[in-house]
Parts: C-alpha cells; structure tokens; sequence
C-alpha cells in the first residue's frame, strides 16, 4: 500500500535528453499504465523507478519519502520484465524465493511464502521445474510470483506480455487485472499496446520524446485527448481528422470542412462544446482548426437523428466498406478528408453511392492545427 | 552413405590418410622396434621399448614436470583470464583500446613470445631483474632459467602472459551473453556482487570456461616450443616435459624406436583428456 510520486525526472544521455521532465502522482493503489512507442523514455522512465538507472534530476516518493539514493533492494519495489529474468539455473521454487533469501528470510519462512503464491497462481504443481521447461504463460506466472512473493509496496511492470501470443496475452491481460483488484497494491506498467493500457489502467500517462502528453483516465483520454498526437495514439481504427475553418453560420458556429469533390460540409458544433470554451472558440472564429470525430460517433442519419441538436449531419460518398463482423468499417469522403465510420451490419448495402450520416459532436474534439493542442 | 557421396569425400580421405595416418602408423610401427634415426638394421622389440620407459624413474620425473606446468600455467591463465574478463566487462572510457590490446599477447608467435621472455630474463641486462633490484625484492641479478628451482616457473610466467587473453576472451563473451534484465533481476531481488556473480553469472561462465580450460590444458600438456626456445629442458632437467623428452630420444640420441614409445604413451594420455574434452562438449550440447 503506497503513493507514488514523481518529481521533475530528467534523463541527460550526454547532449540527449530522453526524458524532458516528469510529474507524476498515484495514489495508494493506483494501475498507472505508462504508454507510448519504443524510444518516447518510457522504461527508462520504469528503471528509474526501480533504481536501475539514476535520473539526471528530479526525485521519486514512495509514500512520500524519497528512495532516489536508496539501493533498488531497499526500494521495496518489485519489478518483472519482458523477458520474464527468471534465473535459467533455478528451479522455479528457488526462482520465487531468491529475493528473500537474499534478505536473509528463513527457509521455512520462505517456504511458506513461495507456496502461497505458487497457489495464487496456479503454478504449485511446477516448484521443481527449471524455466527451461515451462511455456510461455507459464514463466510469465513465476515471474509475476517472484515480484508477489516479497509483497512489495509498488509493482513494475516492462511490456510483461509482448512476449505471450495473442490469445494468452488477452488471457494474462484480464488475470493481470484481477490480481490487481485482489492486492490492490500500486502498479507501474509500461507497454505500447494501448488495449492493454485502457484495459488496465486506472490511470494512463501516455508519452513522447521524453515528454508526458496527457495524464488521465483511460476513458478521459479516449474522450477527451489532450492534443493531436493522443487523439491519433489511442483508438483502432483511429480517430477522423477534419481539417477547416470555424465559421459562424446561421447563428450556429461549426467547421466548415475544405472543399472536395463532393463539395464542402457544415458541421455546427454541439452546445456542449460551446459552453465548454466559449472565448476560446469566439477567438478562433474564421481561422483554421480540426475536428476529431471517433469512427463510432458517426452513424447513417434517420429521421430520429435529424431532430437531436448535438448530432451533425453531412453527406458523404461511401468509398469502401469493410464488415468486421460485430460492425461494418465505412471509409467516407468528407470534404478533402476521409472518415471512417463504425456502422451497424446492414445499414448500407455496398459501397460507391452516396449517403447521410450524422456525428456526435458532443463526442467531438476541436483541435489547434499548429499547435496541435486540444482547443475544445 | 552412398557410394556416390563415399567416391565424392574419397579424395579428401586419401589426403588425410595420407597426412595424418602413415606419420602415426609409422610412429607405432617405429616403437615397436630398436630403429635408429639414421638408419642401420632394424629389429623388432615388441614392448620392450615401453617397458623400458616405464620402469625408468626419469620417466616420471618427465611426467611430473609436465603436470607441474600445466597445472601452474592453466591455472593461472583461468584466474588472470577470469579476472581480466570480469573487469573488460565493466564500462569505463578507453575499453575498446584495452580489450583489443589484451589479445595482443596471444597473437604473438610462441618463438617471438618465449625469444621476448629470455631478454626479460637475462641474467646480465634482462628487465626482470632490473624491476625486482629496484624495487628491492632482490639484492642481485639473478638467472631465472638457469636456476633448477625457478626456470619452470619463469616459463610458465612466459606461457600465462601469453594464453591467458583467451581465456579472457572466451570469458568476456560468455560474460555478455549474460542478459541484461537477469543482472537487473538479482539486482532487484537484493543479491550482492558475490550472490549475483555466483547465483546468476557463473551459470553462464562455467561452459564457455570449462571447454577453453580443458582446450589449455590439452595444449599445455604438450608444450614443446616455448621450453625448447628458452631452457632446451635445462637446467638439470627441470624443465624438460614429455615432447622434450621424445625430441631428445628420438633426435638428439637418434633413439627412433625409444622416442616413438614414449610419443605414443603421450597420444594415449591425450587422446584421455580430448575424450573428457568430447564428454564436456556433448553434455552441454545436452543442456541446451
């Protein structure tokens, strides 16, 4: 049970810096899934944490005492890795006991512990087993066992399942989850994979070039994302991209999109959005901006959908369709842009005409298109 | 096999029959007998020649000088080497420059390297000697391989100067191959630099090192041309190993048969420890 807090950390590589300054606070308990592509300092950031590397500046708190110059031993933290580490010459009981027999625990103690956690997981039939026999998941449970078995007060995790194939990866993903509902203890987990990230997290601080972009509720972020580079991050298909002009039409504002083939659109903003910025969207009136629909707040337009205030309706040509099963894939001409629909199976027939669809703009982002930052 | 793929290694067989098999069947067929190195009547001996060698106490005086080398020079090649290749692994500046100068000494020449060692020993102007008066270890120059009590040791400094960069490197590979998140694991899990040495590291050194271990000693066992450059055997024979020995039967007493014998005693001995070699090797193969 343990805050974590993390104060300006800097990372100096020589004239590179890979970590540009990092704030982070998470309360006792808290998932923190730590996202991003390979190189935005992410694990460096986790081996920070863990002692492994010394950060340039900065401090970390665990229950708000500094541990930057205390030894990774003594951090009572535990860490398991995307190789999984275990020690190839150890039986798998020595595996999950070597950390407190390095502290000197005493071996029926350690016993003790070691079947404990073997039963949590489901692994007591393997103690005698070198990993060099264990399957994938199987030595990804000893690893997670090795970091249980200290009780530590803050878990790290380094991308533990990229190594897993894809069907046991959702499997150690949903068991990842429950493990943490049942300890409740504070996690630090990097991947790149963003399911896992919204999946898990309580909270996700998603990064880039050493730079935490936005620190939020995995649905906050999916909603509500901070800048260009998160809207585009999270989300498969991604979200639609709308590039045009605000503009104050028939006393609505809304986005006038760029002009296409099949002409331009008007799409007025929701009261929503008004409210939430209005001097920010007056200042931005006649200038150009971006919208950001998610391809599942588009839907054909019906009668129904014409009468509510916060859906915009536009007319779009259907390029292509792609049926997924659950829903079919639309690919839409807006404007200049292409838009990608989440449509119910069924809704169209086959693609090349024309048809209306509506947005949820209250479900929509605007964003500054030289600054790339969320402006509504 | 075919018979196609048996005409195809054919002329590769010939050769190697050729090469290797008529110099070590002639050999045994030498020490069965009495012939000498420039010729005269041939007779055959049966085993009298090894009966002969081994009930001669010089024999294993031989034998034990030849042990003493090995296990001094092989044994200190593994510490030095192990010791060299732990440090060539930490990181400090200039470490491109050191490990690609520590294989400097094994790429010299054996004749260059024990030549090299015989000035550093010389009794009038040698270096050695020039150290240790200065530094106050000695009060005169001394001759270290004209003396029965430390030439052996002098040539086995000459021989780990020489050798132990292999073990070094053989090391420093096996050490690499050490994945980074295993020695942040034990980091983590609170082992110290012994525990992490012993619980996580040696795993991975003792293959790698058993076989260039066994391969020295295998070649130490041997040895001919560094001793024969630096003592010929002297002084008073206490430097003088097995392949001196048969040189010196077989060459200079011109004893053919005799040299042959004990020769072959010394394929047997080392066709014993290339079978441990072989054992080793297979057993790792297993492991893995």
């Amino acid at each position: 049970m343990a805050t974590l807090t993390l104060q300006g950390i800097k990372k100096r590589y020589g004239p590179v810096e890979t970590l540009k300054g990092i704030d982070l606070d998470l309360e006792d308990g808290e998932f923190l899934v730590l996202l991003g592509s390979s190189g935005c300092g992410k694990s460096t950031l986790l081996n920070i944490i863990a002692g492994l590397i010394e950060p340039s500046d900065g401090d970390v708190l665990i229950d708000g005492q500094s541990i930057v110059r205390v030894h990774p031993k003594n951090r009572n933290i535990a860490m398991v890795f995307q190789s999984y580490a275990l020690y190839p010459n150890m039986t798998v009981a020595r595996n999950l006991g070597f950390g407190l027999e390095m502290r000197g625990v005493a071996k029926a103690d350690r016993q003790r512990a070691i079947e404990k956690v073997a039963a949590v997981l489901q692994i007591d039939h393997l103690l005698d087993r070198k990993p060099a026999a264990l399957s994938g998941g199987q030595r990804q449970r000893v690893a997670i066992g090795r970091a249980m078995v200290r009780d530590p007060k803050v878990f790290l995790f380094d991308e533990p399942l990229s190594n897993l194939d894809a069907k046991l990866r959702v499997e150690m993903r949903t068991e990842l989850k429950k493990l943490h509902q049942r300890l409740g203890t504070t996690i630090v987990y990097v991947t790149h994979d963003q399911i896992e990230a919204m999946t898990l997290a309580s909270r996700i601080a998603i990064m880039r070039d050493g730079v935490v972009q936005q620190f939020a509720a995995p649905q906050e972020i999916y909603e509500r994302p901070a800048n260009l580079y998160v809207a585009e991050f999270i989300g498969s298909p991604g979200m639609n991209f709308i590039h045009g002009e605000l503009r104050r039409q028939d006393g609505r504002i809304g986005i006038l999109s760029k002009t296409g083939a099949a002409g331009a659109s008007f799409l007025p903003l929701a009261a929503a959005n008004l409210a939430a910025a209005d001097a920010a969207i007056e200042a931005r009136i006649d200038r150009p901006v971006i919208l950001g629909i998610r391809p599942e707040t588009v839907t054909l337009a019906n009668s129904s959908t014409a009468a509510a205030p916060h859906l915009a309706s536009f007319e779009a040509q259907v390029e292509v369709l792609e049926p997924t099963g659950a829903d079919t894939l639309g690919t839409l001409r807006l404007g200049a842009d292409q838009v990608t629909a989440r449509l119910r199976p069924g809704d169209l027939q086959q693609a090349g005409g024309t048809a209306r669809f509506a947005a949820d703009m209250s479900r929509a982002s605007l964003f500054d298109p030289e600054t790339g930052l969320r402006i509504s | 096999m075919s018979l196609r793929s048996w005409l195809l290694l054919a002329p590769l067989l010939a050769l190697m029959t050729f090469i290797i098999g008529w110099p070590l069947a002639k050999t045994v067929a030498v020490s069965f007998t009495d012939a000498k190195l420039l010729g005269g009547d041939v007779h055959w001996l049966g085993l009298a020649n090894f009966q002969r060698v081994l009930a001669a106490p010089a024999f294993y005086e031989v034998v034990w000088t030849t042990i003493r080398f090995v296990l001094i020079s092989v044994g200190a090649e593994f510490l030095l080497g192990l010791l060299a290749a732990l440090l060539l692994d930490q990181k400090f500046h200039g470490r491109g420059i050191v490990r690609a100068l520590m294989i400097l000494p094994w790429a010299l020449p054996t004749v260059v390297n024990a030549t090299m060692w015989r000035l550093i020993y010389n009794p009038d102007f040698g270096a050695f000697n020039a150290l240790f008066t200065q530094v106050g270890l000695i009060d005169a120059y001394r001759s270290w391989l004209g003396e029965p009590g430390s030439a052996l040791y002098a040539i086995c400094l000459a021989d780990v100067w020489k050798n132990f960069p292999l073990v070094a490197l053989i090391a420093l590979a096996a050490l690499q191959s050490v994945p980074r998140e295993l020695r942040a694991a034990a980091v983590i899990d609170g082992a110290g630099p012994w525990s992490r040495f012993r619980a996580v590291i040696l795993p991975y050194l003792i293959g790698p090192l058993t076989v260039a271990v066994v391969l020295r000693i295998i070649e130490a066992f041997k040895v001919f041309d560094i001793i024969w450059v630096m003592t010929r055997g002297g002084p008073a024979n206490s430097t003088k190993t097995i392949s001196i020995l048969v040189y010196q039967q077989a060459f200079s007493f011109q004893q053919a048969g005799l040299g042959g014998s004990i020769a072959l005693i010394m394929v047997l001995i080392s066709a014993l420890l290339i079978a441990g070699y072989v054992t080793i090797l297979r057993k790792q193969g297993e492991l893995k």
